[in-house]
């Protein structure tokens, strides 16, 4: 049925951002800084990159530019909240209405309401198929035909997963989020450890924005990340930061936009309101850990920290 | 060999001296005890030996090199670990891991024949060996792999040990380690100490707990009040001599006060069984009860952390009693919120006094109404009367003699005494029924006791009940009518205040009752 | 000793503005244009002219509203990011009342739609308040959430149900004159903004007079002092977040109901009434007065945009390049009172070596 193997590949589809979002916050929040920037910063990646392949001419360039440019975004956010131990979520949103502001005004600046760089970037070009499962009925859907960078992202889960368990590094970060106390005793140095984090972040948001514009649809608009990064942030916490966890959740909630889309022939505005499900995902784990907590506790009233 | 000499050390926090021109000297190879009160100093004076705090003064000396350390690494590099009584583990991850934490093995890849190169992967079954051989080399009952969050406070305990032992350290100073462990964990804490011991370890013991002191110390050093006022070989010395020592004899009695019979008199406030726990399954208030007549002054004395704060919190209204009532002249109150505490007249003065009893940053009139602010004289439909909530605080000022130079300021300019004289203000002009008064004089200057303690008497005078939670005996043994002794969550002891020693509550307070052996809430 | 403060604080207000104006300047010359024309036009045309002194004041009336509906709980510590969710709603919702209801007198009808968009307000703001009072449950990220609900569901409500049928893009029925506020004094301006004066008068009271205001403060400082000194902290927090979203409905219902008329996917503009608030209430301090100072300012930032494209080449989304800059300076001021006091108790615990009981 064309509509199953367009939801399974539609579901890989739209989780790819989504997924690279997650591995990339996933250290932020291990290491106790609330990333609520990741949105700007997919917007900074999608951005920067497709008008740098406009301005270049080459996809690679663009994409190494962008790179760099969001890992600016990274330290800037990283030097207020870390360093300046200024109000995260303040700072982060500071991020997201400065990204989506600076965006339109180039836009407007070079008289473009949008970014068209597909006379560069063949779409379907980009689009690799898988040599034997290519022919596998609806696994091919699932698997095969996707881009250089969703491949890409399905690689990094192990990555992900292996720096986080198995590495000093891994170790250390969550050490820093778990025990501050712990760390300095060993000497280790959380405001490092914390800018690392972000950075880590800001450049798997840069490959997930690039992803969004120029490898699916080799076009920038205004508002196209709407929302992906918050749906990144309610993947990490349902998935309690964990790499394949929160995955997991990054294709729950990818599925869910598939469906929003696929079955919108059929269902009409309806299936929009399936994009409400991660919010309403993480609303609810949020209730149910706090209830938890609050029902063992004895404790009453509320208090600073 | 005196593997550390303190000499002439001393700490001092602007003003106040927390550590006196300690002299002390702790041997090779023995388990040395550091006994005092609470605030007596000791974990100041540990603070200095382990380098997270540098002496106002004094030298010190580790094996006959004088030492300046700047942090804790500093200390281990000379062989001197210290387990805090908050551990500083990290619970996500295993033993190994965090007893390597700092020092990692990484995995080795090799490049070509002899060339090897440090790969950024943890070598964990290196690691989880190196832990295991350090385990059975010092016979602890711990699994390598075993997830931290998962372990027993015992099990934690000796992770911490061993984090120092792997790292070479030979001097290892346990801060109360015993405070949070079962009388179980206690004898297997003991033994590992002694197999330390006997693989030439140098202890140092800081607690209160007087049993365990006689049981595994080769030395008592005694800190009352910053200073070392007494050191025994423990062989010669008994916990009453201990218990006298820490506690000092300068107990001043109030000649003029009077005992009076209150058995005629009607009970005011009641507690019934009241037990609650700080987790589920652990218990830290068990079966507590007591009552208290008009006019009459019930002190709970006992070394803090044995369930008084606890107690105090449940019948503030800040926690939640798991059994037990309370009732206050036979209407039940049990469990109920602050607001209605307040309402049917009881006075609280918090043992935390700018967590719970005053808002720094607010001015002083706006303290000095808080709790009652919903009164027809300072509020009405809703709108504040700042006029009589100035007046108010213009006339309290006066009444409770509180010096602050500008009326409008802030509470935060007020000294220690002067801010606990708000809450006394406050609580006592609302004309509580029943007063719970904890840790009232903590942290204040004399003049200010002086006052507050006739206040609490005056309180007492006009027929009202209150309750005396501290641990400061004096103070007890000063002002209580009737006096319980708390240990362990549970009342070990009753006295009547004009037949009360210090000696005989002291070893109440560790836990030891009159015939000879602890008892006392031993099993658990 | 209070006025030092005032201007302490006032200065600390004053160099991210002029840090942002700046560097915001910095950025119009790199694409080659005047910052000085761009923002002296920007001035004059929204506060030295009669009607754009006007057109300043009827945009600035929403965001009063917003910028006080956060204020009051970040006051008392209680972050609600939903303001936007729940102003869009209000709005939403009083849209509804406005195009449903025929043959109502303009004084009954205005009053029908505020009050339903207020109501929406709160019992949307009930949803995350309930959740924080009585399961302790941490308001900013589900408020945050929260906002999204909001888009998709007056996205699907207004392709769906509430479609206008003649209009071209995505949008309801435009709500019936009976509902509308009328344009006064010759401009822009309508009663709306006085409604807003009002709720400011009163909310100056509330800060300053009231009991709960008294409360709403003792609860930021120091919660568990509030608690344990009697003051139901539960409830405050049901009270304080009913206020907030009663206020975020009323300036998404006045909005529309004053300005757009009808409601369309873009009606909030960019980035978002709500957000336009977050920032007036940081750079006001979260005092009433500030607010409005602070609300005016940005409103002629805003409405004086609209003419920097007759002078210059520089696009008006400049105006949200220096939103997002000064948030983010404002944010260090806004150290998180949460990360604060942890930090302090944790300092004063190494000073004092205390680790807990015993010394």
């Amino acid at each position: 049925m064309n509509l199953l193997n367009s939801i399974l590949y539609d579901t890989i589809y739209h989780s790819t951002p989504l997924i690279l979002a997650v591995l990339g916050g996933l250290f932020a929040h291990k290491a106790n800084v609330l990333n609520i920037g990741l949105e700007g910063m997919m917007l900074m990646g999608a951005f920067a990159a497709t008008l740098f392949v406009y301005l270049t001419g080459s996809l690679w360039l663009g994409i190494l530019i962008s790179i760099l440019l969001t890992l600016v975004l990274g330290l800037i956010f990283s030097f207020f909240g870390v360093t300046l131990k200024s109000n995260f979520i303040i700072t982060g949103l500071g991020i997201n209405i400065f990204v989506q502001a600076f965006s339109s005004f180039i836009l407007k600046f070079m008289a473009l309401s949008n970014i068209n760089v597909s006379n560069i970037i063949s779409v379907s070009a980009l689009k690799i198929e898988l040599p034997v499962i290519r022919d596998i009925p609806y696994l091919s859907s699932l698997l095969s035909g996707h881009t250089a960078i969703t491949y890409l992202s399905l690689i990094l889960i192990p990555v992900v997963s292996i720096i986080m368990f198995r590495t000093k590094f891994g170790v250390y970060v969550r050490v820093v989020g778990e025990n501050e106390e712990a760390a300095k005793s060993v000497g280790i140095s959380t405001v490092k450890m914390r800018y690392i984090a972000v950075l880590i972040g800001a450049v798997l948001c840069a490959l997930a924005g690039a992803n969004l514009a120029t490898e699916r649809m080799a076009l920038f608009t205004n508002g196209m990340i709407s929302g992906r990064g918050f749906i990144a942030i309610a993947a990490i916490y349902c998935g309690r930061a964990m790499p394949v966890k929160s995955t997991v959740y990054a294709l729950i909630f990818g599925l869910a936009r598939s469906l929003a889309i696929n079955l919108g022939l059929f269902a009409g505005p309806v299936s929009g309101l399936f994009e409400i499900v991660p919010y309403l995902m993480i609303v609810t784990v949020l209730f149910a850990v706090s209830a938890f907590e609050t029902s063992h506790s004895r404790i009453r009233g509320f208090k600073n920290g | 060999m005196a593997v550390i000499q303190a000499v002439d050390l001393t700490k001092k926090y602007g003003n106040f001296v927390a550590n006196n021109h300690i002299n002390l000297s702790i041997e090779q190879g023995e388990i040395t005890a550091i006994v005092g009160e609470n605030g007596a100093g000791k974990t100041t004076l540990m603070n200095m030996f382990y380098g997270l705090q540098r002496p106002t003064g004094g030298e010190l000396y580790i094996r006959e090199k004088q030492v300046n350390f700047n942090s804790p690494l500093d200390a281990i590099n000379q062989g001197l670990g210290m387990v805090h009584q908050h551990f500083k583990l990290v619970p996500s991850l295993t033993v190994f891991e965090n007893i390597m934490l700092g020092v990692e093995i990484n995995k080795k890849i090799k490049l070509a024949k002899n060339v090897r190169v440090n790969s950024p992967i943890i070598n964990a079954r290196s690691e989880r060996d190196e832990v295991q051989k350090i385990i059975d080399a010092y016979k602890f009952e711990l699994k390598a792999d075993d997830i931290v969050e998962n372990i027993s406070i015992g099990a934690k305990q000796r992770v911490e040990i061993l984090k120092m032992l792997y790292r070479n350290v030979d001097i290892l100073i346990l801060d109360e380690p015993t405070a949070v462990l079962t009388p179980q964990e206690v004898d297997e804490l003991l033994l590992n100490m002694r197999e330390l011991k006997k693989k030439g370890k140098t202890i140092i013991l800081i607690t209160h707990k007087l049993r365990e002191v006689m049981d595994i110390s080769d030395k008592v050093i005694v800190i009352r009040r910053g200073k070392v006022v007494g050191t025994k070989n423990t062989a010669e010395t008994n916990p009453t001599e201990l218990a006298a020592m820490m506690v000092g004899r300068d107990v001043i009695l109030d000649v003029n006060r009077e005992f009076k019979d209150l058995k005629s008199n009607r009970v005011a406030y009641k507690v019934t069984d009241i037990s609650t726990e700080t987790a589920p399954g652990k218990k830290c208030l068990d079966r507590i009860s007591f009552e208290i007549r008009e006019g009459e002054i019930l002190g709970v004395a006992g070394v803090e952390g044995n369930g008084q704060s606890q107690l105090v919190s449940v019948l503030s209204g800040l926690m939640v009693a798991t059994e037990g009532s309370v009732t206050l002249y036979d209407k039940d109150i049990t469990n109920r919120w602050p607001e209605r505490l307040r309402r049917e007249g009881i006075g609280i003065i918090p043992e935390d006094r700018y967590a719970q009893g005053l808002c720094k940053d607010m001015t002083l009139g706006d303290n000095l109404i808080s709790g009652y602010h919903q009164k027809k004289e300072f509020c009405r439909c809703g709108l504040l009367d700042k006029h009589n909530i100035a007046k108010n605080r213009d006339e309290l000022i006066e009444q409770y003699d509180i010096r602050i130079s500008d009326r409008e300021g802030k509470v935060s300019q007020l000294s220690g005494g002067n801010a606990q004289k708000i809450i006394i203000a406050r609580e006592f002009d609302s004309d509580p029924k029943v007063l719970i008064a904890s840790q009232p004089t903590r942290g204040v200057d004399i003049g200010s006791i002086e006052f507050i303690h006739k206040k609490i008497l005056e309180l007492r005078n006009q027929n009202k009940a209150i309750l005396l939670v501290s641990s400061e005996l004096s103070e007890i043994m000063n002002l209580s009518d009737r006096i319980i002794v708390m240990y362990k969550g549970k009342i070990v002891g009753e006295v009547e205040g004009r037949e009360a020693d210090s000696s005989q509550l002291g070893l109440l307070m560790a836990g030891i009752t009159p015939d000879g052996r602890k008892k006392a809430g031993e099993k658990n | 000793m209070n006025q030092r403060r005032w201007l302490s604080n006032f200065l600390s207000v004053l160099s991210p503005v002029v840090l942002t104006l700046l560097l915001g300047g910095i950025i119009i010359t790199a694409i080659g244009e005047d910052p000085v024309l761009t923002y002296s036009v920007m001035i004059q045309r929204s506060l030295f002219s009669y009607s754009g002194i006007l057109k300043t004041l009827h945009f600035a009336a929403p965001l009063i509203l917003t910028g006080l509906a956060i204020a009051i709980t970040f006051k008392a510590n209680i972050f609600n990011m939903g303001v936007e969710g729940q102003a869009v709603l209000g709005a939403f919702f009083a849209g509804v009342a406005g195009f449903s209801f025929t043959r109502l007198p303009p004084a009954l009808h205005i009053a029908l739609c505020l009050l339903a968009g207020m109501a929406v307000g709160v019992l949307f703001a009930l949803i995350p308040a309930i959740l924080k009072a009585r399961f302790k449950v941490d308001e900013m990220v589900v408020t945050l959430m929260l906002n999204y609900v909001v888009v998709e569901i007056t996205k699907y409500l207004s392709q769906g149900v509430y479609k206008d049928p003649a209009s071209g893009y995505v949008s309801t029925y435009a709500i019936r004159e009976s509902a509308m506020f009328k344009k006064i004094f010759n401009s822009d301006i309508t009663g709306f903004f006085f409604i807003s004066l009002v709720v400011f008068a009163i909310m100056i009271v509330v800060f300053k007079k009231s009991k709960l205001g008294y409360e709403i403060t003792a609860i930021g400082l120091n919660p568990e002092f509030a608690e344990a000194t009697g003051m139901d902290v539960r409830k405050k927090i049901l009270a304080i977040m009913i206020l907030s979203g009663a206020m975020s409905g009323l300036a998404g219902a006045g909005f529309l109901m004053s300005e757009k008329y009808r409601y369309t996917l873009d009606f909030s503009g960019s980035p978002g009434i709500g957000w336009d608030g977050m920032l007036i209430a940081l750079l006001g301090g979260h005092n009433p007065v500030g607010i409005v100072v602070a609300a005016v300012f940005y409103s002629a930032l805003k409405t004086g945009s609209d003419y920097i494209g007759l002078f210059t080449n520089v696009p008006k989304e400049i105006v949200g390049v220096i939103q997002g800059i000064l948030i983010l300076f404002l944010s260090v001021r806004f150290i998180d009172s949460r990360f604060k006091v942890l930090g302090r108790v944790k300092a004063l615990v190494r000073s004092h070596g205390v680790s807990g009981s015993g010394e």
